[in-house]
């Protein structure tokens, strides 16, 4: 048994397809992944019956700001890019950053990108997306 | 990226203060582990920094990751018994105005504590006051 600690993970992500970059300055990430079901009860029955239909994702990246990280400028301002063709490719990773390994992978759209300045505190930036396409998980 | 140096965020503090307690008046500055047997009802200043906790900042263990170091600067200002605040809180001021909310050599100082009067001054036969300022410091690995 291997448990983790939340600073083994890291998040990769690309614009526009292509390899994938740490995003350096991640403090968390999290991805909720739903899966739609559809009634398959029929008159007679006494129970609810389900089979499973369409899978969807979304979640948030938070990051420590800092204009000079790599890999951060082009994350942020994924969120304005007009008509977005869903070819952002995101993979957040449990521990490491060996591609295909402790992670998800997806590509998606950054729906949601909150910049905040307090004084006495770091500056910080939260994010959310949505995925699009299929979900790879390689968690085990 | 490398991991954080101590002795260059000890010496930007204390290069900081020796600079300008050498200008005019001239005060002498004590760091520590220095030995020093100051002079009776002249004033001096003891400088003292040391490292705190360190906190995660961001995912990413040893590479592409940053850490924030805390610690704190305690400043004693000494100055002669018997004859009123008004020379200590000029040194006070001095010091105060050194550290208070700047940012230099990517170390980022609070908001400044005191001058603030001690009771029981050491060593004795001083007037002796105290500034705090916490500070910190982002780790880059």
């Amino acid at each position: 048994m291997a448990t983790l600690r939340g600073e083994q993970g890291a998040v990769q992500f690309s614009a526009a397809g292509g390899s994938k970059a740490t995003v350096v300055g991640t403090r968390s990430w999290s991805l909720t992944t739903t899966k739609e079901t559809l009634d398959t009860s029929k008159q007679g029955d006494n129970f609810r019956t389900f089979i499973g239909s369409m899978v969807s994702g979304s979640g948030s990246v938070e990051l420590v700001y800092d204009p000079d990280a790599t890999g951060q400028a082009a994350f942020l301002e994924d969120v304005i890019t007009a008509a977005d063709p869903a070819d952002a490719t995101f993979e957040l990773f449990t521990t490491g950053t060996s591609s295909g390994a402790d992670s998800v992978s997806f590509a998606g759209i950054l729906t949601d990108m909150e910049i905040t300045s307090a004084a006495g505190e770091l500056v910080v930036v939260s994010c959310s997306f949505i995925t699009s396409g299929t979900i790879t998980m390689n968690l085990e | 990226m490398a991991a954080a140096d101590l002795n260059a965020i000890r010496a930007t503090i204390e290069g900081r203060l020796a600079t300008e307690l050498a200008g005019d008046p001239a005060i002498p500055v004590v760091f520590h582990n220095m030995a020093y047997e100051p002079t009776p009802q002249a004033s001096w200043v003891q400088c003292l920094v040391s490292f705190g906790a360190s906190e995660y900042l961001s995912q990413g263990l040893t590479t592409d990751s940053q850490n924030r170091l805390i610690g704190i600067v305690t400043i004693n200002i000494f100055s002669a018994k018997g004859v009123g605040s008004g020379a200590n809180y000029i040194i006070g001021k001095r010091i105060r105005d050194l550290y208070n909310r700047v940012i230099v050599s990517g170390v980022f100082f609070d908001a400044a504590t005191g001058p603030e009067a001690l009771a029981l001054p050491s060593p004795e036969g001083y007037f002796q006051t105290q500034v705090r300022v916490t500070f910190e410091s982002i780790e880059e690995l």
